[in-house]
């Protein structure tokens, strides 16, 4: 397990060596284990209160597990996590209820989170009703104000979602979600299906929403640049691992980990012309039941050594606060 | 390759009108599209959801969704022959073998019910014209593993026999574009074809799809929304915006002096990867409905240079350098 972030103060959420497998089984009345998908292997990290966290990685690193098992969607096989100093896992009843009320989620689709036979300011107070917040004019109160805080109007709550745009659902999913005021969101690929304008909007929307109610996110997402403007710390993952953590802007002045560079070299930037250093990755990411021995990168690494398929990485410290799993460092 | 060193055009499309006639009214999705594709090179056709760059594609390709949505005027020369006059027997042939498409959702392009190799199989059995009985079969599997080699598949000869579903997307999206290719089209249109990949494997797939150029000299429309995409692939690269194409040119100028003031505001409000962390420029407002579009310039409403002729009149397409043009009021003519 790695040290967590070097910082003052309790962090808000803290997740401590977490695992989670998926057992794979055959047959229905006589099942069978076949093996178990290391969803997630062994993740700690920390989130302060009113930051920013980015989790990248490509598909199958198991950042959307870990985003799940942070929402109390998931139980982790291993390893707890902690809320204000309190495990979130095994929660029943009221407390289960009062922790939603201060983990939200935004979704990469607004639709799944929108019932489209619903209007908006119905599902934006669904969850003030259910935890009575408050009567009626208050609850329409804050309806409103929430949907003026999204930059909607107030008498739009009688509107349907299918009479939004793709940006504007969105706002609507992420009003819903600042309703019961959480202390934390997480944002699971929230701006990556909004058009190039209209996603930079959203982007605004949110660190000015950050600013004035102090709430932490956890930005799930797949494009660094995004991330790079969003988060103020940045965990890499790959296979289930986190390869990389760093400050945000430590991260991008100096890439360590081999990983993270092929993924930044992957990084089209739109100037042209630009002579980085590139590495492109042969073959794809291995399947996650059967990992790779010793460090998980090391079939498709460029600077692979005899020891890196026998022994695996341990996350340290190579610069202050930056953490990396690579043999390299050691 | 340098733009001189590229041959003839072999698309051009003038004045291409698609809509779609709807009992609400009539939907101006393609609304005058003009541009040219030369031998060798990519154009890059770029704007948001709704622009009609999809459109514009299936437009070329005669493959109209059903529901009311009509070319209504334009042509398109392929090789200096008007398609849109083709009787749908004489487009049959022109698909695959002269002109090509590429989708985003591979999955979606692939029957999930037969092997890799058979639907490799077909295409280049159409492509001999050989009845599909008839052929030969350890031949044309012989085939098949050829053309799942020159996309750069690992053990082909294991592969044609898979399914679909046991393939990854960045796989599944190779032998897409297998098949798109085994006709030897002159032009490809692919449409987001790396939109579903991660990072990683939409690169590989890109510098895949620029070495298959090389080999072949085919021309390819690359429809993206993406400028990081246009950056890497694209020679020249067209920006939409409600029905129309509002900036043409070479990608260095596009990105270095951009002239309309979409285009400006578009790249502007990408995030970058370098300079500083700030709040991001934004296109305040939305693009018009395409039922309703205004009689002057469709960006005039969220223009932040607007003046009163550019809510009177559209402007002309002006040339406002060495093959770059701007639809602008202000542009100043080169």
């Amino acid at each position: 397990m790695s040290a967590p972030l070097q910082d003052q103060g309790p962090p808000l959420l803290r997740v401590e060596g977490v695992r989670k497998y998926f057992a794979l089984t055959k047959g229905i009345l006589f099942t069978r284990t076949l093996g178990h998908i290391k969803a997630v292997d062994d993740v700690s990290f920390d989130i302060r209160a009113g930051e920013t966290l980015g989790l990248v990685g490509e598909s199958g690193c198991g950042k959307t597990t870990t985003s799940r098992m942070i929402l109390n969607l998931e139980e982790p096989t291993e390893g707890r996590i902690l809320l204000e100093g309190e495990a979130i896992h095994g929660l029943q009843g009221d407390a289960l209820r009062a922790y939603r009320t201060k983990v939200q989620a935004v979704f990469q689709d607004p639709w799944s989170s929108l019932n489209p036979r619903m209007k908006v300011g119905l599902t934006i107070a669904e969850s003030l009703i259910v935890n009575a917040w408050g009567d009626r004019a208050a609850i329409d109160e804050r309806v409103r104000e929430l949907l003026v805080q999204v930059g909607l109007r107030p008498e739009q709550a009688q509107q349907y979602p299918h009479e939004f745009s793709g940006g504007q659902r969105q706002r609507v999913a992420l009003a819903a979600a600042l309703a019961s005021r959480p202390r934390l969101i997480v944002l699971d690929e929230p701006v990556s299906a909004l058009d190039v304008s209209i996603r930079a909007q959203m982007m605004n929307l949110l660190k000015d929403i950050q600013a004035k109610d102090d709430v932490a996110y956890l930005l799930v997402a797949h494009d660094l640049a995004t991330v790079r403007h969003m988060a103020d710390h940045t965990v890499v993952m790959y296979l289930g691992k986190i390869v990389e953590r760093a400050p945000t802007a430590a991260l991008f002045d100096d890439v360590r980990h081999p990983y993270t560079k092929a993924l930044f070299s992957a990084v089209l930037e739109a100037w042209p012309g630009q002579a980085a250093e590139e590495i492109e990755l042969k073959g794809e990411v291995p399947s996650p039941l059967d990992p790779p021995s010793g460090c998980r990168f090391h079939t498709r690494c460029p600077y692979v050594m005899p020891h890196c398929s026998q022994r695996e990485p341990a996350l340290r410290e190579v610069s202050p606060d930056h953490f990396v799993a690579c043999h390299l460092f050691e | 390759m340098t733009p001189d060193a590229k041959g003839e055009t072999v698309l051009e499309v003038r004045d291409l009108h698609t809509h779609f006639f709807l009992r609400r009214g009539v939907v101006k999705a393609v609304d005058g599209v003009s541009f040219s594709l030369r031998r060798g090179e990519v154009l890059g056709l770029v704007g948001e959801s709704g622009c009609g760059k999809s459109l514009t594609a299936l437009s070329l390709m005669r493959l109209l969704p059903k529901g009311g949505a009509q070319t209504i005027k334009g042509e398109v020369l392929l090789g200096g022959e008007n398609i849109l006059e083709c009787t749908p027997a004489e487009m049959r042939e022109i698909r695959g073998r002269r002109i090509s498409m590429v989708l985003q959702d591979p999955q979606t392009s692939l029957n999930p019910v037969f092997a890799i190799g058979d639907q490799l199989r077909e295409a280049l059995l159409r492509r001999k014209r050989a009845p599909l009985t008839r052929a030969p079969h350890a031949e044309v599997m012989k085939e098949a593993v050829a053309a799942l080699r020159r996309v750069e598949i690992a053990a082909p000869e294991q592969r044609i026999s898979q399914y679909p579903h046991q393939m990854s997307g960045g796989m599944k999206q190779r032998v897409v574009g297998a098949i798109a290719i085994s006709g030897e089209p002159g032009v490809l249109i692919a449409d987001e074809p790396t939109t579903a990949l991660d990072v990683t494997i939409q690169l590989q797939y890109l510098k895949l799809l620029k070495r298959l150029q090389a080999e072949t000299g085919m021309a390819i429309l690359f429809i993206t929304h993406d400028f990081g995409v246009v950056g890497r692939m694209c020679d020249r690269v067209a920006v939409m915006y409600a029905g129309r194409i509002v900036e043409c040119g070479p990608v260095r100028r596009i990105f270095e002096a951009p002239q309309h003031p979409y285009t400006r505001a578009l790249i502007a409000s990408v995030p970058k990867m370098t300079g500083p962390v700030g709040r991001l420029t934004t296109i305040e407002g939305q693009p018009p409905s395409l039922m309703d579009l205004p009689v002057g310039c469709r960006f005039a409403s969220r223009c932040s240079l607007v003046e009163q002729r550019c809510l009177d009149a559209y402007p002309g397409t002006v040339r406002v350098g060495d093959e770059h043009t701007a639809d602008c009021w202000k542009a100043t003519p080169a």
